[in-house]
């Protein structure tokens, strides 16, 4: 077998110019997604490219504060991806709850839940700080510095606690057969 | 037989490389016309390169791992077929029937594949990919009847030469409306913009390559890559003349300036297909199905019956 290790720093490289963003706008911090995308601030410049399959990304943008309705959502489409895969937050409210700490319905450290591996502060961040971000996070993954992928799988214990704290044990189910009863009333009528 | 197969390595790599060239092109030139800077050009290689570089991946089963295998293997059967300049292996065998028949393969592979997978978006696109093949297949067959009975033979080969003769065939005119009528089914053979409906990227996300990750991605970039790069290929040849350069004394020299010859053939009929994306939004499925079966169709079937006159 080949050893794959010496192709290590290409693969790397091939990493950081080209990531794929997962469009999954939450909150606010989607309105700052087109801008970045377009002719001003021209994302493609660094290849990356907006796709609407998990599957094919590899950074996961958070945009915006996380409510556990949406949380349940960002946690299966972060597993979803295949492995070395990034989250970057961006803005504040996924740093500590920002405008909403005292919220009943918003998750005040995402952190806690999935691994990030680069926080943008700011509400919104300009985007020439998301740029920074990006900048920031393809040092990190030329150096291997980012490593949420690998946090995840190790401390998975930690953070299925505190999801399952967060939603209650067996939440997967409970979401999957949510509509279920509903559907059968509809079927009744 | 050594050679044979030098020569069958050498056009999968120079159909490899060039494909990738041209998908970077395509993305530049989408860039530009949306005043953007747009990526590098050799960036559907590092795209390919962090797909295959995957550390995990998922599979649904042999089928869909099988698919995406098929529908590579079609692809480059078919660029064996296409007379590249002066050195394509199987050319003598290469008619208008096979190779069109052979370009349509992989899109099935990737329809196994993504049925496979279960995922209803995938289902979805995969319905309409089907449908779109169906479409394309009427003005299709009339361009490839003008063409038959114009030069009263199937060889590729053979009508590349005829060409060599007598002028490029959009130069006629029952050929022109069947070109026509072949670009405009070029668009949905290469996924691209009023009928891109089977990938139709924010509509069903992704369509078919909803579920493809990692390792299937990378593999289904290749073929995409060979794919627009055998497609072009294809159009240049029948359509604008092919390449067969007799010049120079050297057989090395011929074939670098056919090749670059078909290279700027092959480069236009690209940029047509890349600007008319840009402009265009998409149709729906039975708007394209509708559209497929009136104009490309009238227009192939016109060109058909001026040919046989």
């Amino acid at each position: 077998m080949v050893d794959w290790r010496l192709f290590e720093p290409l693969f790397n490289y091939a990493r950081k110019k080209s990531m794929w963003i997962v469009a999954f706008c939450t909150g606010c911090g989607g309105i700052e997604m087109p801008p970045l995308m377009t002719s001003r601030y021209d994302l493609e410049r660094f290849g990356m490219m907006p796709n609407p399959a998990p599957r094919m990304a590899d950074l996961f943008l958070i945009t915006g504060y996380v409510t556990p309705k949406t949380l349940k959502r960002i946690i299966i489409t972060y597993e979803m991806q295949p492995d070395p895969k990034y989250v970057m937050a961006h803005g504040s409210c996924p740093l500590n709850g920002g405008p909403y700490w005292d919220s009943y319905n918003a998750i005040k450290h995402l952190d806690k839940y999935i691994p990030v591996d680069v926080v943008i502060a700011g509400c919104m961040p300009r985007p020439e700080a998301v740029m920074d971000g990006i900048n920031k996070m393809m040092e990190m993954i030329e150096n291997g510095t980012a490593d949420g992928w690998k946090r995840y799988k190790e401390n998975y214990e930690w953070y299925k606690k505190n999801q399952d704290e967060l939603f209650g044990e067996g939440w997967r189910e409970r979401e999957a057969r949510r509509w279920l009863p509903w559907l059968m009333d509809k079927k009744k009528e | 037989m050594i050679e044979t197969a030098l020569k069958a390595l050498f056009i999968l790599l120079y159909a490899t490389f060039v494909g990738f060239m041209f998908m970077g092109i395509i993305r530049i030139v989408t860039a530009r016309v949306h005043r953007r800077v747009g990526p590098p050009i050799y960036q559907p290689i590092l795209d390919t390169l962090k797909l295959l570089g995957k550390k995990e991946n998922i599979t649904h089963g042999l089928i869909y791992d099988f698919g995406v295998i098929y529908a590579l293997g079609a692809t480059i059967l078919a660029l064996m077929f296409i007379p590249l300049g002066g050195v394509g292996i199987l050319r003598a065998y290469g008619d208008l029937i096979l190779i069109t028949f052979l370009l349509e393969i992989p899109m099935l592979g990737i329809m196994f594949a993504a049925m496979s997978s279960g995922n209803p978006w995938a289902g979805l696109g995969a319905q309409r990919a089907l449908l779109t093949l169906l479409a394309i297949q009427v003005p299709l067959g009339f361009a490839i009847v003008a063409l038959a009975e114009f030069y009263g033979t199937f060889s590729t080969y053979q009508i590349v030469a005829a060409q060599q003769a007598m002028g490029w065939s959009i130069t006629h005119l029952p050929l022109l409306l069947a070109a026509i009528a072949y670009d405009l089914v070029l668009q949905a053979m290469f996924g691209k913009e009023p009928f891109d409906i089977m990938i139709a990227p924010g509509e069903i996300s992704l369509g078919p390559m909803v579920e493809f990750g990692g390792k299937h991605m990378g593999i289904l970039q290749i073929q995409h890559a060979i794919a627009l790069f055998a497609e072009t290929l294809f159009f240049a040849n029948i359509f604008l003349g092919g390449a067969v350069v007799t010049v120079f004394a050297s057989p090395i020299l011929n074939t670098i300036a056919s090749l670059a010859i078909l290279l700027v053939k092959q480069i236009a009929v690209l940029l047509i297909a890349t600007l008319m994306a840009t402009i265009f939004p998409r149709f729906t499925i039975d708007q394209a199905a509708k559209f497929y079966w009136k104009w490309p169709t009238i227009l192939a079937a016109l060109g058909a019956v001026l040919a046989s006159l």
